[in-house]
């Protein structure tokens, strides 16, 4: 008893003064980190914002929303041009913006097929070449955009190794479709235009973009596939379940969340791709994604419109972190122990209860009588 | 099922493996980690499927080339894999909804099928809780009913005790024991655990290595183990090499291996009929039910382990480095050639 006593007399001190230790260690990394977060992303940030409102509200509004001037306004021709610069301005952010929406709207679904198939070909399989694989999903991730979007220059340009496929292809415009009524089509929607040629077209940026971000719905999702493996899978198939069936309600319902997480990161980089976007768009105002429009406006010195389009970028940087941490939550709240850990508490398990059957073997345990 | 063959790359899981069972039985598949049992098991499921050749009857039909879901077979894993999304009375009505629409029951039909099950299994309160909700033993009676809705031809147990804790672990048998011969469903399970096995099931293949080294009731598998594998892995033993003093005498030129299990060494205190082995006590653990004796044998200082009740130890006052002798009850001999 004396002896249990000094012990944690003994033990206690140093248990505090380890603590006390630790708390200004971590007191100073959190300092630290604070800093650090507060100069390179919290006054960033907010110096969008300031920057875009510098000029009022009134300017702000203008980069996306002018204002008609009344039919029999009296005003000079200067005025006049004034307006107009500045409605075509807000126009082209307009395009930026749709385009940006429909690159996204293309990219992330497909993206989630695809990053959903290739996470279902490696942790449900294992065949030759899976971890070779593996690393090619990666990819995009290691390499800079702007060398992938010279990649897709370099297959798809004129010169380059699908070149002549590729600038003589035609292609219906999908932002160009139109109603045309019933009368004389089976189809009442339409395309009055369509476009030649892959490389610089939003094609290639739907090309590009889907490169850049494919790593984003696999990576997110595999892990946890890994983690479940596929019992659950065979024992939905065991009980007569058909694939689709399988897939839908056993597969797909226990990843559903991971798969939104990796949406969530996939759309915020479909927005925010600059390299890739800007080699293969040609510099043409009518591929300018979002990036590229802030680009340009702040190449031209219209700070102020350059920050206000990219204060929608940053609320959309917001938004994602909003929902990413909301799906973060959920996530956490729904995964059921890992398979290692139950193997963990198995082996334990197992080992009490051979004892208890092995008890008369000699030497397992070794108890003075 | 016949001929069962199935090689991973170089190494043969299975080798020539054939059972026979008949319905309503329940039979383990015994043996340590690697013996093939759970690689076999798979195999009538359908999970894998065995090397050509290897076919797979169920009452007669061959369902070799069937489809896992169409086998009508039961599975329930080690680690229940329950779908966690869905609340217990929708994994045991997943089966029931997902036949073809035609032979679908109705949702009544199947609300009602759902509560016959959960009675069975003694559940009838957790319908609407979560699978994270419920204990291990609860979670493995879940997916014991999920199996069961379908009706299955057979009932294929892959270490269904395996995670569990001791305690829970040895009701739920005697619990699964009492099931089936409610239910008579033809089941087959997997365990490493031999008291499991002897226990529980009606008969027991012992496996090693990818092959049924012995097929038969508990009992005789205890009693008259086919081999020394056998006879080693039911149990705990003591080896005798050689033509010792005690073991039978054989005719046979090969030496004989004998094999003794500790509760069957006898320990007297006086060679009365000149039969006994003189030996030496070492170590003495106490138990409580039973007491281990740890003795060396005075002509070649082979060890020996005997297990006595408490009362023959008490009888005995038995001491460290006290000299005694021994005498072997019930041994088996096996010869040299024939061991594995």
């Amino acid at each position: 008893m004396a002896e249990v006593s000094a012990i944690k007399g003994a033990a206690q001190p140093a248990k505090q003064r380890t603590r006390k230790k630790r708390s200004l260690a971590s007191r100073l990394l959190v300092a630290g980190t604070i800093l650090f977060l507060t100069l390179f992303v919290i006054l960033p940030v907010a110096n969008v914002f300031t920057e875009a409102l510098s000029k009022g509200v009134g300017a702000y509004v203008e980069t996306f929303y002018v204002e008609k001037p009344a039919q029999n306004a009296n005003l000079s021709f200067r005025e006049r041009h004034r307006i107009v610069a500045k409605a075509a301005r807000a126009e082209r952010t307009w395009s930026a913006i749709r385009l940006s929406c429909f690159v996204a709207a293309c990219v992330v679904p497909l993206n989630m097929i695809f990053g959903l198939a290739a996470a279902w070909a490696i942790a449900k399989f294992r065949f030759r070449g899976r971890v070779f694989l593996l690393t090619l999903i990666d990819l995009p991730f290691s390499i800079s955009p702007v060398i992938a979007g010279m990649m897709f220059v370099l297959l798809f340009g004129r010169t380059g190794i699908f070149g002549d496929w590729a600038t003589n292809l035609t292609w219906p415009d999908p932002t160009s479709i139109a109603w045309q009524g019933f009368e004389g089509h089976w189809w009442p929607f339409a395309f009055t235009r369509s476009e030649s040629g892959i490389m610089f077209t939003p094609l290639a940026i739907i090309l590009a973009t889907i490169f850049v971000t494919f790593p984003f719905v696999a990576r997110s999702v595999i892990p946890l596939m890994e983690a479940q493996g596929s019992e659950e899978e065979i024992a939905a198939l065991s009980l007569g379940a058909g694939g689709w069936r399988t897939f839908r309600t056993v597969t797909l319902a226990n990843i559903k969340w991971a798969l939104l997480y990796g949406a969530i990161l996939c759309t915020a980089r479909t927005f925010g791709e600059f390299g890739a976007v800007s080699v293969v768009s040609g510099h043409i105002d009518s591929n300018d994604t979002m990036p590229l429009r802030i680009e340009k406006l702040w190449d031209a010195y219209d700070m102020q419109a350059a920050f206000s389009v990219a204060t929608l970028l940053s609320g959309l940087a917001v938004l994602t972190l909003i929902v990413k941490s909301v799906v973060e939550w959920k996530t956490g709240h729904t995964r059921a122990p890992e398979p290692r850990e139950l193997e963990l508490k198995s082996d334990e398990h197992r080992s009490a209860g051979d004892q208890q059957v092995l008890r008369l073997l000699p030497g397992t345990q070794g108890r003075e009588p | 099922m016949r001929g069962i063959n199935k090689s991973y790359g170089s190494s043969q899981a299975l080798r020539d493996v054939n059972l026979k069972v008949s319905t309503g039985e329940l039979i383990a598949l015994l043996g340590p980690s690697g013996s093939g049992k759970t690689t076999l098991l798979r195999i009538i499921a359908g999970i894998e499927s065995p090397d050509p050749g290897g076919r797979i009857f169920f009452d007669g039909t061959d369902v070799s080339a069937t489809d896992l879901g169409k086998r009508r077979i039961g599975f329930v894993f080690q680690h229940y894999a329950l779908f966690k999304h869905m609340s217990v009375f929708e994994n045991i009505a997943f089966g029931l909804r997902s036949k073809p629409r035609q032979e679908r029951p109705s949702n009544a039909a199947i609300k009602a099928k759902v509560e016959e099950l959960l009675a069975l299994v003694q559940l009838q309160n957790f319908a609407p809780r979560y699978p994270s909700q419920l204990s291990g033993g609860q979670r493995q009676r879940v997916a014991l009913a999920r199996a069961l809705a379908v009706e299955p031809r057979v009932l294929l147990l892959d270490e269904p005790f395996g995670a569990l804790d001791a305690t829970v672990r040895r009701e739920l048998r005697r619990w699964l024991r009492k099931l089936h011969d409610r239910i008579h469903v033809t089941s087959i399970f997997v365990t490493h655990d031999q008291e499991e096995a002897l226990e529980v099931a009606d008969r027991v293949a012992v496996m090693n290595a990818g092959r049924i080294e012995q097929f038969a009731p508990p009992e005789e598998v205890y009693e008259r183990p086919a081999n020394p594998f056998v006879y080693g892995f039911l149990g705990n033993f003591n080896l005798f090499h050689g033509r010792r003093d005690g073991a039978p005498r054989s005719e046979t030129p090969s030496t004989p291996a004998t094999f003794v299990r500790p509760h069957d060494i006898e320990i007297l205190r006086d060679n009365a009929d000149g039969s006994g082995i003189a030996a030496k006590v070492t170590h003495i653990g106490f138990l409580g039910s039973a007491v281990n004796v740890e003795l060396i044998k005075l002509d070649d200082h082979q060890q020996v382990d005997a297990a006595l009740t408490t009362q023959a130890y008490r009888d005995l006052a038995l001491k460290v480095d006290q000299e005694v002798f021994i005498k072997l009850r019930n041994p088996h001999s096996f010869y040299e050639d024939y061991a594995i």
